[in-house]
């Protein structure tokens, strides 16, 4: 059969190339003795330099580590990572020390009990999230999410990770060729030929010939070298909505050995944007992503550069050298076009808020590794429901990160004015909130199975930021009551359990480092 | 609190050890450490389960004796009532300590001063009057080097039951006479069915290392649950 898809090429490397080839080539187990060929190719430029920034995962890159076959022990050891709870705000709502958290452990009871209300009932209430889950009671002394005797990948609260990209994508990249049958070529794309029918029939490049293949995927970054530059599929840009364009990023090292690696990634927001800080066992990533058309580059600087003062004093500020990253916030009008896919920043970027990069490239690579079309007939539709529901991930996306500045009370500058003009917010999301007004999300808000954030997110962003649902005294809700102040007892009770029974970030990763975490 | 010294006749001369078994002399534990080369013994009294060192995470076979923290059910008014009493805790309150490094690395008689047995006035002595060690003390010698060689050879075992995958995680949910329950988390077993899938040159290799025998030792073992479940029930209380 002709059309029979057997050869994949994915061009470009970084985390985005590298994982969508893990999880492709786990899928597919490139095996000579297979009754089906299958070929995966990965061509990575060799002068385009990895960046070594921090970045943050959701828990579901457990589940992806897992599926590809990587153990726990080696993926912490060798790519810095460190254990993410959540991520915790600070001045997002007044930009007087306010905080509230966003933890990956959903409310107690969540698939059962819908608590938001209950907790909007107390008076003299605690923090939404600290009512609800024992989670957040572990921030505060940068607590671990499990003990090394937790088998790996298993949890005692739910977690994902914080990692270096860079030595990510290198394990990563030794995987796929040592233990999934990958093809690592080394070369430069020069040009992209076209077949008869319009589809990409092949690659030349400047050192390993012409590459021909059935289906490409482009994980070039923005440059975006196939969907883009080749198919001149539209950029759309969704700036009028998330206003940040532009980022310093830098690293920063503990002023101690053994100093706190946070739970969380923290965001603190500025008056033109917000500054992460990503607790690597080895250093902190910081970075400031803002609106270039609300603050200028010095001004950010310094913003910037007072945070790094705060918390590692004079010395550490003086020796930054923040890299400057511009990006245009929006994603291609479709994702999949002909035979070429993209994958990451080629398909598209927003600002790190809620750390969205690398679960779109799961959410991706796994679609891809299920859904793989056995022939060219059938894959314009799987392409064509692709895009349905990546422009559904996208629109999702950026509907709950603005919700995060919608919420703000912050009127200090025009960046938060502009936040709340109505013409910056979608339509979605302004139906949502009126009717978030009367009901708190639940279940019936979640519009797909695989929704990147799930609504109990919602909740926490909602009621973090301190929304009000107006009560409604239904029957179900009259007949939990009783339930749900069980829930929040034994709630403070699991918190104060885990609180004694957790060790620190930095001891279990020592001791991951030391003796690893057993398989089962 | 443990305070770990290195055995010295100068300096430990004077103390003695007290004997016999009992809560008040550190027994009443739930389940001690044991190694294959001591499951036979082990098998003929208690059931032998694989559970974590809370510090490292990793492996060790353990002679259980109860089914909650502290609760020793061998233990009686009158001693420990047990044909055979593990090693791990005959050799209290002496220990080996590593002196030096890597190859250096010296294993040496210590004693924990803070515990419970050592006395000043009661019990056996270490040391007579010469200040040559009893016949006591190069028993309880005799005793930790064979603990000693037992462990080192248990890593290996243990490591070849993770490679081969022969360990699998249980729950003991066990109801008592007396109407009360038990779920008893944080232990393995044998896999047994993986164990009688294993292949001719598995099973060689672990016969040649004396890993063989041991595994189903420890699967017999299990027979020995119903042993302290009834010792359990017949408690008061």
């Amino acid at each position: 059969m002709e059309d029979r898809i057997s050869r994949i090429i994915i061009v470009g490397g970084g985390s985005a190339g590298w994982l969508s080839a893990g999880v492709i080539a786990a899928e597919h187990r490139i095996d000579s003795q297979a009754q089906q060929p299958f070929e995966l190719l990965l061509i990575e430029s060799p002068d385009v330099p990895t960046i070594g920034v921090g970045e943050g995962t959701w828990p579901s890159m457990r589940a992806t580590l897992q599926r590809i076959g990587l153990s726990e022990t080696d993926f912490i050891r060798k790519c810095s990572a460190s254990f993410k709870q959540g991520t915790y705000f600070r001045d997002w709502q007044t930009g007087n020390g306010d905080t509230y958290s966003h933890p990956f452990t959903v409310p107690a009871n969540y698939a059962e009990t819908n608590l938001a209300p209950h907790w909007l009932a107390l008076t003299d209430a605690p923090q939404f999230a600290d009512a609800v889950t024992p989670q957040t009671a572990l921030f505060a002394d940068c607590l671990a999410p499990k003990q090394i005797t937790t088998p790996e990948y298993a949890f005692m609260v739910n977690y994902a990770y914080h990692l270096d990209a860079g030595e990510f994508a290198e394990l990563l990249r030794q995987h796929c060729t040592e233990q999934l049958g990958v093809t690592h070529v080394k070369a430069n794309v020069l040009q992209i030929n076209a077949a008869e029918n319009g589809d990409i029939q092949s690659v030349t490049t400047d050192c390993a010939g012409e590459i021909a293949g059935d289906l490409f995927i482009d994980c070039t970054g923005t440059r975006s070298l196939l969907l883009g530059e080749h198919f001149k599929v539209p950029f759309q840009s969704r700036q009028a909505y998330l206003f940040n364009d532009t980022a310093l990023a830098t690293q920063v090292p503990y002023t101690e050995e053994d100093q706190a690696i946070q739970s969380c990634t923290q965001s603190t927001a500025q008056t033109a944007g917000w500054i992460w800080d990503i607790g690597l066992p080895t250093r902190r990533g910081i970075g400031h992503t803002y609106s270039s058309a609300h603050v200028s580059e010095d001004e950010a600087t310094a913003q910037l550069l007072a945070y790094i003062k705060e918390i590692a004093g004079d010395k550490a500020a003086a020796s930054v050298v923040p890299r400057k990253i511009r990006f245009q916030p929006g994603h291609r009008r479709e994702f999949w076009h002909r035979n070429c896919v993209a994958i990451g920043m080629s398909s598209g970027f927003v600002e790190p808020l809620e750390a969205s990069a690398l679960v779109m490239i799961e959410l991706a690579a796994g679609m891809i590794a299920e859904q793989l079309p056995p022939t060219r007939e059938v894959m314009d539709i799987v392409a064509k429901r692709y895009n349905q529901k990546f422009l559904r991930h996208w629109n999702q996306i950026i509907e709950f990160l603005k919700l995060h500045y919608v919420l703000s009370a912050r009127n200090d500058s025009p960046y938060w004015q502009d936040n709340h003009a109505a013409t910056s917010i979608p339509e979605k999301l302004s139906e949502q909130l009126l009717l978030w007004r009367y009901r708190s999300p639940w279940h019936q808000d979640a519009e797909a199975v695989d929704e990147l954030f799930p609504t109990a997110s919602y909740q926490y962003i909602l009621y973090g930021m301190g929304f009000r649902t107006e009560p409604r005294h239904t029957c179900s809700h009259q007949q939990d009551q009783r339930q749900a102040a069980e829930l929040f007892q034994k709630n403070a009770a699991r918190a104060t359990q885990l609180q004694q029974a957790l060790p620190s970030n930095r001891e279990l990763l020592n001791k991951v480092r030391e003796f690893g975490f057993q398989k089962l | 609190m443990s305070q770990y010294e290195v055995l010295n006749k100068d300096k430990h001369r004077q103390l003695r050890i007290k004997t016999g078994y009992g809560a008040a002399l550190g027994d009443a534990v739930m389940y001690v450490m044991t190694y294959p080369m001591e499951f036979r013994d082990i098998q003929s009294c208690y059931p032998i389960l694989f559970t974590k060192d809370p510090n490292t995470g990793g492996f060790f076979a353990a002679a259980v004796m109860g089914f909650e923290a502290d609760q020793n059910l061998f233990l009686q008014d009158d001693g420990w009532d047990a044909s055979y009493i593990p090693a791990t805790i005959q050799r209290q309150p002496f220990l080996i300590a590593t002196g030096g490094e890597g190859d250096t690395a010296t294993p040496v008689v210590s004693l924990d001063r803070d515990h419970p047995r050592v006395s000043q006035d009661e019990g056996e002595a270490l040391f007579d009057v010469e200040g040559d060690s009893t016949e006591f003390l190069n028993q309880k010698i005799a005793l930790l080097d064979n603990l000693h060689r037992g462990l080192q050879h248990s890593n290996g075992f243990i490591d070849a039951l993770l490679q081969h995958e022969l360990l699998e995680q249980i729950t003991l949910d066990i109801a008592f006479n007396d109407g009360s329950k038990n779920s008893v988390q944080g232990f393995y077993s044998i896999a047994e069915e993986r164990l009688y899938q294993l292949k001719g040159d598995v099973l060689e290799s672990l016969n040649q290392a004396g890993y063989l025998q041991p595994v189903f030792m420890a699967v017999a073992s299990l027979s020995r649950m119903r042993d302290i479940i009834e010792r359990r029930n017949r408690l008061r209380v």
